[in-house]
């Protein structure tokens, strides 16, 4: 299915991240947009607002980031495409609702342009720091989809795909920008709709009476009805079979849940989304995610031209994560580095998929920096001079500290 | 219980409201096939999410009408019923209440809050109708499950308010009953001689205490532009002919072209 067009405004513009990512969600078709104000993620709603009229599209702003995501949740069951933006102590809040729209198997997309936590943290400066909450966030098991956008062009790219693979899986999506990105002005190409592939929400097309709400598909995704049009369906956010009813037995939590974690993890080939860069006769790849790869990006280039045989993988998503790329480049690879704006969150995945086949060299900027090329470039050159493989994650400090 | 939805049933019907148009988020876990028997669309949200839940349904599609159930005396939704009824979101709020937090003396309910508390409870509870009304309620009413006609009537009153309307149903918690089975006769006795029926009384004057007697009946009906009147007016003022309303469409006069 191709876009429509009133949502999508082709061209060339110069627009932040954030704007950029209010376009590509207009452009996907997003129609409903539930938020609460939080720095620095206001200009995705700003942008969002602006257009709304023109494309009939609607918003309300709540009183929390709960009932944002609640509402989000609820718009969606009508067959809007909906989405919520906030940052990082919103996105705590919305936890609650973060496992229910996988319990209801609700396709919704958040936008969180994370912030330096916890707490209170350092607001409006950039960090890395909400990846593992994303995935592990809300209580219970499930799997989830994040993307991490590192320029203002991906920002507009992967909310589009966002939204795709949330009616795909039926599962909330998360868009893991940062403050440096969502502030970054950068020319952004939009294409026509014509060239732009949208996922169509699955609707259900059987008899009326035969409907139950969560009768699997046998990619374990079940088809959809709007509300309203008379299905009279029942669907609770506790365990429950097809017909939406709660059962409380163990064996409905394996029939209700594992299929959830299933229609993620069996299909995990068609949804992450890496880019390589030399990675094919690197001995040190780096490892990074979000606007982190454009330094390592730069950095590649630097330390080829000295003669280093180093390689970039760059995570477009960073869940689910890609363990199996990861475990064939350890077999391969001297060392793996890996620049995080936190204390070490996607190391600890690296290391886990690596399985101490590779030396693991970690570059914290947990303190609202983004990395320097040079920090990594050293880091870089240190690592392939490795002659030994260490066991575990050896944290790189600078060699003047 | 069953009672409340037999009113909800016989409501839905007095109004005339298309079913199929109707959706009931509810904190609450009814009974799946008592609720199938309404024939609506139901969703089963977390504790006292069913408002803001609510609110996105009926943004979603404007053609619903949705009628939230919320219980737990809106200890975790507070927030959503203050704010939805600030903005007039157009929904029909059938606040459960359970007594857990009441202090009013005799047996049965006593039972309630030991069930729940040993040493019974202290805190004084909301006065729900006076909570709305003030937050700006275009309809606030209370009835008890002793009451199933005038709930009725009121449901079906209420489902033709535009606006947020609020009822308040003093009723046990459903999860009370599978441990206490002779509550429901003590209870429908306690309410039969503690309520007193006072049509449009000042909801400041009906909050349920331990001595006075527990005020049953409709407290506010007025109007007031609903959110999505408002939506619309804005953006009209704004953009002009340019602006397309976002659902349907309502004069000053009341009527409807939606």
């Amino acid at each position: 299915m191709k876009a429509d067009k009133s949502g999508v405004l082709t061209g060339s513009h110069i627009l932040s991240g954030n704007e950029a990512c209010a376009e590509g969600a207009l452009a996907a078709g997003c129609r409903f947009l539930g938020l609460y104000p939080i720095v620095p993620s206001l200009e995705v709603s700003k942008r969002f607002l602006q257009r709304a009229p023109e494309v009939g599209a609607t918003f309300i702003q709540m009183e929390d980031e709960v009932s944002a995501l609640a509402a989000v949740l609820g718009a969606s069951w009508t067959g809007k495409k909906s989405m919520t933006v906030t940052s990082g102590p919103g996105f705590s809040l919305m936890m609650e609702h973060l496992g229910l729209g996988v319990m209801l198997e609700t396709p919704c997309v958040i936008v969180e342009i994370q912030m330096v936590g916890p707490g209170l943290g350092l607001p409006t400066r950039p960090a890395q720091g909400d990846i593992m909450q994303s995935r592990w966030g809300s209580h219970g098991d499930y799997e989830i989809i994040a993307f991490a956008p590192s320029s203002a062009q991906e920002m507009f790219d992967f909310t589009i795909k966002a939204f795709n693979l949330s009616e795909r899986y039926r599962v909330p999506v998360a868009l893991m920008s940062d403050a440096y990105v969502a502030q970054l002005k950068e020319k952004v190409a939009i294409p026509s709709a014509d060239q732009i592939n949208i996922e169509p929400r699955r609707y259900y097309g059987g008899p009326r009476d035969s409907y139950l709400p969560f009768k699997r598909d046998e990619d374990f995704v079940p088809p959809m009805v709007d509300i309203g049009q008379g299905y009279r369906f029942h669907v609770t956010g506790l365990t429950h079979d097809d017909r939406g009813y709660p059962i409380m037995f163990e064996e409905c939590q394996e029939y209700n849940v594992h299929p959830l974690v299933r229609k993620i993890r069996d299909f995990t080939d068609k949804i992450i989304d890496i880019e390589e860069k030399n990675t094919n006769d690197a001995e040190v790849v780096i490892i990074s995610y979000g606007v982190s790869s454009r330094a390592s990006l730069k950095v590649v280039e630097q330390a080829r031209s000295k003669g280093h045989k180093v390689g970039s993988l760059k995570l477009n998503t960073v869940w689910p994560f890609p363990e199996k790329r990861v475990a064939e480049l350890a077999s391969q690879v001297k060392a793996f580095v890996v620049p995080e704006m936190n204390f070490g969150q996607v190391v600890q995945e690296v290391e886990r998929s690596a399985y101490g086949k590779a030396n693991i060299f970690f570059l914290t900027h947990g303190d609202n920096g983004v990395e320097y090329a040079g920090d990594i470039l050293a880091a870089v050159e240190e690592a392939s001079q490795m002659k030994e493989t260490k066991c575990g994650i050896t944290e790189w400090k600078k060699r003047s500290a | 219980m069953n009672s409340i939805i037999e009113a909800i049933h016989k409501g839905i019907e007095k109004s005339g409201v298309d079913r199929k148009k109707i959706s009931i988020p509810s904190d609450i876990p009814f009974e799946p096939e008592t609720v199938k028997s309404l024939g609506v669309d139901y969703f089963q949200v977390p504790r006292g999410r069913a408002i803001a839940f609510g609110s996105g349904l009926k943004l979603g599609n404007p053609d619903l009408k949705v009628i939230p159930v919320v219980g737990d005396l809106m200890t975790l939704g507070g927030n959503h019923f203050v704010h939805g009824t600030r903005r007039n979101m157009e929904l029909l709020v059938l606040c459960i209440n359970n007594f857990v937090y009441h202090k009013i003396a005799g047996k049965s309910v006593s039972v309630v809050t030991e069930a729940f508390s040993p040493y019974s409870t202290f805190e004084e509870p909301f006065n729900f109708p006076h909570l709305g009304n003030s937050c700006g309620a275009v309809y606030t009413a209370r009835w008890t499950a002793l009451h199933t006609s005038e709930l009725a009537e009121s449901i079906a009153e209420a489902l033709h308010k535009r606006g947020m309307s609020m009822i308040e149903i003093l009723a046990p918690g459903p999860s009370y009953y599978r441990y206490i089975t002779h509550l429901d006769s003590e209870l429908m006795q306690f309410y039969f001689d503690n309520s007193i029926l006072k049509n449009n009384e000042d909801p400041r004057n009906v909050a349920i205490t331990a001595d006075k007697k527990i005020v049953v009946g409709k407290f506010t009906d007025k109007e007031r532009p609903t959110f999505i009147d408002s939506y619309n007016t804005q953006h009209k003022k704004i953009l002009g002919d340019e602006f397309t309303p976002h659902g349907p469409v309502f004069d000053k006069a009341g009527g409807g072209n939606g």
